[in-house]
């Protein structure tokens, strides 16, 4: 991908800047503007209700024009907000939710930066979003924008360690950090995805089946409360804290942290997808092959990379409308009583089972 | 001067800029803010360096973990916010004395040293050999501070447990 | 741990129930409907709106009298002998010229009771419920199918009429009186 937009805009400063800029337009606002609408719509039908009707056939140009007025509103600054802190914050939370981007390997020809340690940038960069928050509640001067930070901050800081766990686990399996090489492995056909034992063979494929599926259990819990959504969502628990972190701001800052918060859907799902359920690659093979032509897969590759991804942000909106809200309490015991000691557990017969 | 040239001395004057106001901030709270942008600069020198795994691991540790407990713990302490930190200068002369002498021994050294140049290669990834020596040559300190990490969470947990608590 | 187990298996198997019940609720038909665009069908004998079919008023005053908020205001003329105001439908004889008649619907409290007393069942509740206004002037209706200045002629023609009938009247007795005066000119003596 770098290599070719290289050979044709002739500069490298300037390729760098559109090969960073291309997960943003082709996937971050696209899927922003889809998935609020999406996430309306399913509340609303879970909820034998209708949704938006009104812009557009059934609604969906809704998002175009909450995001006209969005951009229409007036920036406003309370007076005793820390301004510096509170300009930086929405873009520093932004930051770390799209430098994921980075790492993920949307098709076999178009990964950001292939790095060796793709998974664990990802986990690394989340340590931005964690320190936004905490700026832009802290900066807010309000208590119930600092409440929601430490919420948030608390939150995020404990269930990374399970993903941690689950993703060494499966780190354990494959053998590289690289998201890239992963999906590779788990090559077309989705028995070899790793959530059905990878493509290993033999007694071993099997024994791995249930303790991937706890596995991905784990991982799913885990970062749906690090992306802060229902029922993890204490954070900006709307009948506590009015809207945690973010209750002051207004206008385009609102919009990143929102834009953030939707990229972050994506991206824990796609590590999903990419760790588990086979990255990029078709469940039944490609029409590239069958037909011959081979420009077509990695195209296809990115089809299924998407609609992976956007089932499991489905998954979580499902969630959302599913469950309340858990207590602080309660979400600290989740994961510190049930998910760390499932995860190590987990962690442990794994690689046992990888000695065989 | 190349791209990654340019690359460098952003990062570098991102990570001066950023700790000089560490230093110099009067506001506690800024202090820590900027220190999270002189780790994130640290962390893109390491990458300069070809040290990709190091430079994951700075912001990971740094940024990630104790970033985020020192801006908990700035937070949470009743009006240390409000605090006026000292960052005036007191006993300018023994300081400049001390720094003088620092100063001319680094670049001293910086001069005496015979630099082995290399090359500019593609840097090549180090988490696999970083792990197998961490497992092979050095699993006795890998261990040693393993269980001493067991101990100290041990310590804080048994120190935040409640009285009564069984 | 036994118990540990069994937690963790009804946190994930509970969570799972109830995602089928959602799942399931994502493909029922919606129980809302599009408001302004389709309306749910009123009960027969919904009180709404005020209406008053000014064809069939007869100006008689009852339903003002009923009201027990006062919302409604009537004015009348009485009608020439030579104006023909026709008949109301269950054939009345209008013998008013209703020049005023206001329902201030701000005030109204939907309580029916001006609808009962109506002689031609003229003035009645509909199932118009949504007259919202940006002035409250505007909330005030004026049913009268009088116009400002017929009213006014109607006043005068009346006052007219009656100075008229008062001076024919007035005449009438002087003829009279002096019709009596010659009859019996000791009647008005004694008067």
């Amino acid at each position: 991908m770098y290599e070719y937009l290289n050979n044709i805009v002739g500069n490298e400063v300037i390729t760098y800047f559109v090969v960073a800029a291309l997960p943003l337009f082709l996937v971050v606002l696209p899927f922003a503007l889809i998935a609020v609408l999406a996430e309306r719509k399913v509340s609303a039908h879970m909820q034998d209700r209708l949704g938006p009707m009104r812009v557009g056939y059934h609604g969906i140009l809704q998002t175009v024009a909450d995001i006209l007025k969005l951009i229409q509103k007036e920036d406003i600054i309370i007076p005793q907000a820390d301004k510096k802190l509170f300009n930086l914050a929405p873009f520093l939370v932004f930051i770390g939710s799209y430098a994921v981007f980075a790492a993920l390997p949307f098709s076999s020809k178009f990964i950001g930066t292939n790095a060796e340690v793709g998974i664990f940038y990802i986990l690394a960069v989340s340590g931005f979003v964690v320190a936004g928050i905490l700026m832009g509640g802290w900066a807010s001067d309000n208590k119930y924008s600092l409440l929601g930070a430490m919420r948030s901050a608390a939150q995020i800081v404990s269930y990374e360690i399970p993903t941690a766990i689950v993703v060494l686990t499966l780190v354990m399996i494959t053998g590289t950090l690289n998201l890239g090489t992963m999906s590779e492995q788990q090559t077309a056909y989705f028995w070899n995805w790793n959530i059905l034992g990878g493509a290993g063979e033999g007694i071993q494929q099997i024994l791995l089946i249930p303790f991937m599926v706890v596995a991905f259990t784990i991982l799913f819990i885990s970062t749906l409360a690090e992306v802060n959504r229902t029922p993890f969502d204490i954070p900006e628990a709307e009948s506590e804290l009015v809207a945690g972190f973010h209750t002051e701001y207004s206008g385009m800052k609102f919009a990143m942290f929102f834009l953030a918060e939707y990229a972050n859907m994506f991206a824990v799902s796609a590590i999903i997808v990419s760790l588990l359920f086979g990255g990029y690659q078709s469940p039944f093979g490609y029409l590239g092959n069958t037909l011959g032509i081979p420009a077509l897969i990695p195209f296809e590759q990115l089809f299924w990379f998407l609609s992976k991804g956007v089932f499991f942000v489905f998954v979580q909106m499902w969630l959302r409308w599913t469950l309340p809200r858990l207590r602080v309490d309660q979400l600290m015991t989740v994961c510190w009583k049930y998910l760390i000691p499932y995860a190590v557990f987990n962690l442990l017969i794994v690689g046992i089972i990888t000695l065989i | 001067m190349n791209l990654y040239d340019i690359i460098f001395y952003l990062f570098a004057a991102i990570t001066i800029v950023s700790a000089f106001i560490v230093v110099n901030a009067k506001n506690i709270v800024y202090a820590a803010f900027s220190l999270l942008f002189t780790f994130f600069g640290v962390s893109g020198l390491y990458v300069l360096l070809g040290a990709d795994f190091i430079a994951i691991v700075q912001v990971m540790v740094y940024i990630g973990g104790i970033l985020v407990l020192l801006l908990f713990g700035v937070m949470l302490t009743h009006k240390i916010t409000s605090v006026d930190i000292k960052a005036g200068s007191v006993q300018t002369i023994p300081a400049v004395i001390i720094i003088g002498i620092f100063a001319a021994l680094l670049i001293g050294l910086m001069y005496s040293t015979h630099w082995a140049v290399n090359p500019a290669e593609i840097p090549v990834t180090t988490t696999k050999s970083l792990g197998k020596t961490l497992v092979t040559e050095y699993v006795l300190i890998f261990e040693l501070l393993g269980i001493l990490l067991l101990v100290a969470m041990i310590g804080a947990a048994t120190i935040a447990r409640r009285d009564g608590d069984k | 741990m036994k118990e540990y187990l069994k937690n963790t298996w009804e946190g994930i198997w509970t969570v799972l129930v109830g995602m089928k019940v959602t799942l399931k609720h994502l493909f029922v038909p919606s129980v809302t409907i599009q408001y302004p665009d389709v309306k749910l069908p009123l009960p027969e004998r919904a009180r709404n709106r005020l209406y008053v079919n000014m064809d069939d008023c007869i100006g008689c005053d009852q339903c003002a009298r009923a009201c027990p908020v006062d919302c409604i205001e009537i004015e009348t003329v009485k009608a020439l002998p030579t104006d023909d105001l026709g008949v109301t439908s269950n054939g009345k004889k209008k013998a008013l010229w209703v020049t005023k008649f206001d329902i201030d619907i701000a005030k109204c409290c939907y309580c029916g009771l001006c609808t009962y007393p109506c002689p031609t069942e003229c003035i009645y509740m509909t199932d118009v419920y949504e007259f919202s206004e940006y002035k409250r002037e505007d909330l005030i209706y004026n049913f009268s199918v009088l116009t400002p200045q017929e009213a006014e002629e109607k006043k005068k023609n009346y006052e007219k009429f009656m100075a008229e009938k008062a001076a024919a009247k007035a005449k009438a007795a002087a003829a009279k009186a002096a019709q009596a005066k010659t009859d019996n000119p000791n009647n008005s003596d004694k008067k």
